[in-house]
């Protein structure tokens, strides 16, 4: 019972980080790509004047989607027509299952693995998951009964075809290296040193292994430069053109949640997962009081920071807007304050006179934090990219998957298994 | 609780080889096979054969259904009339055949063990990776090698079919 209890506890965990994520990556989309082409971004959406920089936005787009009416094509299918979207938004939630989000929280003496399901074929069944992500965009584009929706669920069965092979290949490198397909097993080892000094992860060992898993993990998410299924230049919106309201919005989430994944994916397997470089678990244990001290002083100083740009921002732009928009920067300026105070104030606690039960907290919250701060990184490159990288041709597509990723997967795993030979 | 999962696999295994037979659409026939591999894939992983459970997700349910799904898509193009309609009739050869298999199952094997139960208890590393790797490189290791040049003679029959003629490099 209290193991279920646990379980759901996980998954309850996972499930907020990436709807939480889903949100505030539609707002990290929408002012990434203002930042990168030089413009303003959403800033339009208000509760009672609150702006907050956009993020109001995708609580508006919510409430537009859930009451528009859900247009249908009059000869769609309608079984797989209905299916596709939940297909999409399931198999998207499904991937996280076996991603370790800490090693372990010490909760009333009972020691609990952060991860939902530690099989031991973890990494296998990341693959799994991935090859079946494809059937929804699929069959949205076949159901819906229009040249240009099939033709992206066409492109997207082929596509993915295509760089599954060159996923495969380079996690097998992974494999080889870690002598592990259990998840856990790969994070812990990447808590490691190699030569004295480099932590021993993935993207260190594998390079190009990392390289071939990247763009593979871009193609299969169907992001730019690889949005082949959907590319709105070519074939209008591609697989979901002819879905609407809460049908498309489910695709729309999906994608979101899927780069989450991917973000989660590359993080856990290439990137140390929840390893603070150079602080295994034991050193942050013995000086838990240390670090937490020197955390909270450090928030502060950087919150102080934060606070101080956008002060300086709300004395330069000052009155630019004309109207409540001018109080922006000095409302975010405040915030930011605030969070220092707050940190400040922790001190008064005597953090570093923290006992073993806190310590062994404190150890699984920092790494809780770093493997949320890699994860929301590697979706901020999910959106750079985007924003930087213009599409591929479809033959360039195929030409790269075929001529080019999977001979250098190939040639990651010889050498990868000679170097493994020799040393 | 293993025998009311291993039931409710099993269940929805026949349940979706049943609708892919009767299906009168290949591309639905096509989803419902997927859901009967799934569901073999459930049953696998209560034999506890993990690897097995997840290659047949990978390979089976993954890999090769996409590739049917696709093919059968670009040769058939967007949705036909036929296949908003329900069932393919006649029905009953897709209704008697699959119970008619089982039963020759069931007889064969109680002819050959008797009525005893299924096996004992498997050892703890039974199905994990390393233990199929080892079997697989070990003991089976010549089958292995010689199913993986069965594969290549059908991949290069497969191009010669596909290619211009004219352009093999034996004419």
């Amino acid at each position: 019972m209290i193991i279920v209890l646990d379980t759901l506890a996980k998954i309850l965990f996972f499930f907020v980080l990436i709807m939480g994520l889903v949100v505030v990556l539609i707002w990290m989309e929408r002012k990434g790509a203002a930042f990168i082409q030089d413009r303003t971004g959403p800033n339009r959406a208000s509760i009672g004047g609150v702006r907050l920089a956009g993020l109001v936005h995708p609580i508006a787009d919510v409430f537009k989607l859930l009451f528009k009416e859900d247009v249908t094509p009059a000869n769609r299918h309608k079984a797989l027509y209905n299916m596709a979207p939940w297909l999409v938004m399931t198999v998207a939630l499904s991937t996280y299952a076996v991603i370790p989000f800490g090693d372990h929280l010490t909760v009333a003496g009972r020691k609990v693995p952060l991860v939902a399901a530690d099989l031991s074929v973890g990494l296998l069944y990341v693959l799994a998951i991935a090859s079946l992500a494809t059937y929804g965009v699929v069959l949205a584009g076949w159901s819906g009964n229009n040249k240009f929706t099939f033709l992206g669920g066409i492109r997207a069965a082929s596509q993915m075809i295509s760089y599954e092979i060159s996923m495969g290949l380079a996690l097998m490198g992974l494999i080889l290296v870690f002598s592990s397909l259990r998840i856990t097993d790969i994070v812990a080892g990447q808590g490691d040193l190699v030569l004295g000094f480099l932590p021993k992860w993935g993207v260190v060992v594998q390079p190009l292994g990392f390289i071939l898993f990247i763009v593979a993990v871009f193609a299969e998410t169907n992001r730019n430069p690889f949005d082949l299924p959907e590319a709105d230049s070519e074939i209008v919106a591609g697989f979901h053109l002819e879905y609407s309201s809460m049908k498309f919005a489910l695709f729309f989430m999906a994608e979101y949640a899927h780069m989450v994944v991917g973000a989660a994916l590359i993080a856990t397997l290439y990137f140390g997962g929840y390893q603070i470089p150079w602080l295994p678990r034991p050193l942050i244990e013995a000086h838990a009081g240390l670090i937490l001290t020197l955390k909270l002083i450090g928030v502060a100083a950087v919150s102080l920071l934060i606070a101080m740009l956008f002060f300086r921002r709300a004395q330069k732009e000052k009155g630019k807007f004309g109207d409540a928009r001018d109080r922006e920067p000095v409302l975010g300026g405040g915030l930011w304050v605030l969070v220092a105070v707050a940190a400040l104030a922790g001190l008064v606690l005597k953090p570093w006179t923290i006992g073993p039960v806190g310590a062994d907290l404190v150890a699984s919250v920092l790494q809780i934090m770093a493997f949320v701060a890699k994860v929301v990184f590697f979706a901020w490159l999910f959106i750079w990219v985007r924003w930087t990288l213009p599409r591929f041709r479809y033959d360039q597509l195929m030409r790269l998957g075929w001529k080019v990723w999977l001979p250098l997967g190939l040639a990651n795993l010889v050498v990868t298994a000679l170097v493994m030979a020799i040393v | 609780m293993e025998g009311i999962l291993f039931w409710v696999c099993g269940g929805l295994m026949v349940f979706g080889g049943l609708m892919m037979v009767v299906q009168r659409s290949a591309v639905v026939s096509a989803v419902w096979l997927i859901f009967a591999f799934i569901s073999a894939a459930g049953i696998f992983a209560l034999l506890s054969a993990p690897f097995l459970a997840v290659m047949q997700i990978l390979v089976y349910a993954g890999a090769i259904m996409v590739l049917f799904l696709f093919v059968i898509m670009m040769l058939q193009g967007p949705v036909l009339e036929d296949d908003r309609k329900r069932l393919a009739l006649p029905l009953w050869p897709a209704v008697a055949v699959p119970p008619l298999a089982v039963v020759v199952m069931i007889i064969g094997y109680v002819k050959r063990n008797g009525l005893t139960g299924m096996g004992g208890a498997v050892p703890e590393e039974f199905g994990s990776p390393v233990h199929v790797a080892e079997l697989l490189l070990g003991k089976y290791l010549l089958a292995f090698e010689l199913i993986s040049i069965v594969l290549l003679v059908a991949i290069i029959g497969a191009l010669a079919l596909g290619k211009d003629e004219r352009k093999l490099p034996w004419k």
